[in-house]
């Protein structure tokens, strides 16, 4: 199959080209015009379609011989309307050109960030509520950009009989990128670990990507929403300290209880800070949550319907994102030997 | 008062925030060329209607006051039509392209008998006014001379520099500068009056996409003279304005809500720099905590200007009282602008 792949360059689009590669697939990437794709390591098959999904006149062209859609492109930096303008604008632009294709078949990206995590108890799986209106709008620029795409996608999906399938990851990590925000807060050589006991929603970027890769060949795939996870996850305590040991950064770590902080944070919000939204995340109700609330996770539906197991272990995960550095992406030398 | 919007990006959600608690205004519709970003802005600001045309829902909605609130370079044509739809237009800097197109849409409103206002914000920020506040009640004596600058990171690969998706901006005479030079023009019109001849100097120093990152201009006009000047490489971020009077000296940067001033004082002139000095340090640390508690409780921070011009502006379409941006002030400060870009740019 043709799998086009926008963000291709991106952290875990490098890595879903390469399963997709693996798996046999002819891969179009669509990168940005002036993104630098020369150390990447990419074999000539892979063929280079530059555009700007804000700016591109016509994006039609790229979906040319594609008979599915891999759309991992979002923005992940600037302000909250640069996001809504690269993630949901960007979408909306893509999904229009292929509306005037053959092009029948779509996986989406979307995110965690999506659900109303303030409502979800037990475990979060693929039936709890998504975070509704008007609360969507005090959550960070992010979860408001990533929930919009889902929501235009979906439309599209629907309106133009689509087969979409949308992944929801939850904290991908990797190589350069572990220092995620359920971490807690650096202050100087500080670090506060906010619910020490708490399961990261964690899924590693090689992982991820084969989900993603399997998604976009495996017709059961069609029509489902899967979470992302590769596991129960680690606690926080835990993956903190294998992230200060593997990055040598020293810092002390502070358990803080969940409970305890998120009163506190409540408490301020509604008195000292008079529910000022442009406060840092953490100060934030549903934003705290967001990246701290302990839940539990499963990958089920994805095991159940798509026979789907992580390929690396946790301890290799460590050792791919903290050891020595790979001359190339691990899964696309796989992608070269097999292709 | 019946109020609507075209563009519903960043510099709108401030405007949409502001009309949320103004009196008497409803927001009926928001329009915008992508329909998720005016779906999603009346969702969020509980906007009965939204458009991706226009003139739909000029037709449709028959609003009082139109907010142009696009990429400037769409801005001649969509105020033009809000005009000719009767509407009054409060537009977003800089209004137009050029001094030509500025001229026309003053023409235009004032032949329909409707207000055009351009947005000068920093006109009305707390330190402005109080600085103007000293000069009209003759405390500062004569303003001799004004000097603004805005130090502005405009260089990284997101915004006006971004290598991707060219900036609406780019399309300007002097670029990304461009967009800056109402906020110039317009404080040192307030301060001087309106502008006899200028001289410029713009200049590029670092590599991007950006024509210019540097702009330096003297200024001669009716009541003083003025040094405007941006620059993309001097940091921190900072907007210093910087008013010269007979018998004070006033320095502030509207980034922030940092105002000191320097006077002349009875008593021997040996002290006077110790007592300017102790006055002004009490000064900073009472802005730097201000600023501080800014952040932290809400509010519309470094956009209580615009705060400030919709409500007097609302205010005077009401009462039919004076603008707060009267329109020969628009005109005036366009003028300057016209002379501050870059010279062949037939602008």
């Amino acid at each position: 199959m043709k799998m086009l792949v926008t963000g291709a360059n991106g952290f875990l689009g490098r890595h879903v080209l390469s399963a997709l590669l693996a798996r046999g697939h002819l891969v179009r990437a669509l990168v940005r015009p002036a993104a630098r794709v020369d150390d990447l390591g990419w074999p000539d098959s892979v063929d280079l379609f530059r555009a700007d999904l804000r700016s591109t006149r016509e994006l039609k062209p790229a979906f040319d011989g594609v008979d599915v859609l891999v759309h991992l492109a979002a923005s992940v930096t600037g302000g909250e309307d640069a996001q809504f303008a690269a993630t949901v604008v960007g979408t909306e632009r893509l999904l229009g050109a292929m509306a005037r294709t053959s092009c029948r078949r779509m996986v989406l990206a979307s995110s965690f960030s999506v659900y109303d995590w303030s409502s979800i108890r037990g475990t979060l799986d693929e039936s709890s509520p998504i975070e509704p209106v008007p609360a969507l709008y005090a959550r960070d620029g992010y979860s408001i950009a990533k929930s919009w795409q889902e929501r235009v996608t979906r439309r599209f999906g629907e309106k133009h009989g689509w087969d979409l399938t949308v992944l929801r990851p939850g904290f991908i990590w990797g190589r350069d990128h572990a220092g995620i925000a359920a971490l807690g807060q650096q202050l100087g050589r500080i670090q506060l670990v906010i619910g020490p006991f708490t399961h990261i929603p964690l899924t590693h970027v090689e992982n991820c990507a084969d989900l993603f890769a399997l998604a976009a060949e495996d017709p059961r795939a069609r029509g489902l929403t899967f979470n992302v996870v590769d596991g129960e996850g680690e606690r926080i305590w835990r993956f903190a300290g294998q992230y200060l040991r593997g990055t040598s950064e020293r810092r002390i770590r502070i358990p803080i209880p969940y409970h305890l902080a998120y009163w506190l944070v409540r408490l301020a919000f509604a008195t000292v800070f008079r529910r000022n939204l442009k406060l840092p995340g953490l100060l934030i109700p549903n934003r705290f949550e967001a990246r701290l609330k302990p839940l539990r996770y499963t990958n089920r539906r994805a095991r159940e319907v798509l026979g789907w197991k992580p390929p690396l272990e946790f301890r290799e995960c460590l050792s791919r994102t903290f050891g020595a550095a790979p001359a190339t992406v691990p899964s696309l030398e796989l992608a070269k030997k097999t292709g | 008062m019946k109020a609507a919007l075209i563009g519903a990006g960043q510099i709108a959600r401030q405007h949409l925030s502001c009309l949320q608690g103004l009196p008497g205004v409803e927001v009926a519709a928001v329009c915008d060329l992508s329909p998720s970003v005016a779906e999603c802005a009346a969702e969020r600001y509980r906007i009965p209607s939204w458009y991706t045309d226009h003139r739909a829902m000029l037709r449709e909605v028959r609003p009082d006051v139109i907010h142009v609130t696009t990429p400037p370079t769409s801005h001649f044509r969509l105020a033009m039509d809000s005009l000719e739809a009767g509407a009054h237009v409060i537009v977003e800097k800089p209004a137009t392209s050029t001094f030509a197109e500025l001229d026309a849409l003053a023409r235009r409103a004032g032949e329909l008998g409707r207000a055009l206002v351009e947005d000068y914000n920093y006109l009305f920020n707390s330190a402005t006014r109080e600085i103007l506040r000293r000069v009209e009640s003759g405390e500062f004596g004569a303003v001799i001379h004004v000097e603004a600058m805005i130090s502005l990171d405009i260089l990284g690969p997101s915004g006006f520099a971004d290598p991707n998706a060219p900036h609406p901006c780019l399309a300007f005479a002097g670029g990304a500068i461009a967009d800056f030079l109402p906020h110039l023009a317009s404080l040192a019109n307030l301060f001087v009056g309106p502008h006899r001849r200028a001289h410029t100097v713009w200049a590029k120093r670092k590599r991007s996409v950006l024509p210019y990152d540097e702009f330096r201009a003297v200024v001669d006009a009716e009541r003083g003279t003025a040094a405007l000047a941006f620059s993309a490489s001097s940091q921190p971020n900072a907007f210093w304005l910087r008013v010269h009077g007979e018998r004070m000296q006033a320095t502030a940067n509207l980034f922030e809500t940092r105002l000191t001033f320097d006077r002349l004082r009875p008593g021997p002139k040996p002290v006077q720099p110790l007592l300017n000095g102790l006055e002004e340090g009490k000064s900073i640390r009472r802005a730097a905590l201000g600023t501080l508690l800014q952040k932290f409780s809400g509010g519309p921070g470094t956009y209580e200007g615009l705060f400030r011009v919709l409500a007097r502006t609302y205010q005077s379409l009401a009462d039919g009282s004076t603008l707060p941006i009267p329109a020969q002030q628009v005109l005036e400060v366009n003028r300057l602008i016209a002379a501050l870009r870059p010279e062949g740019s037939g602008a």
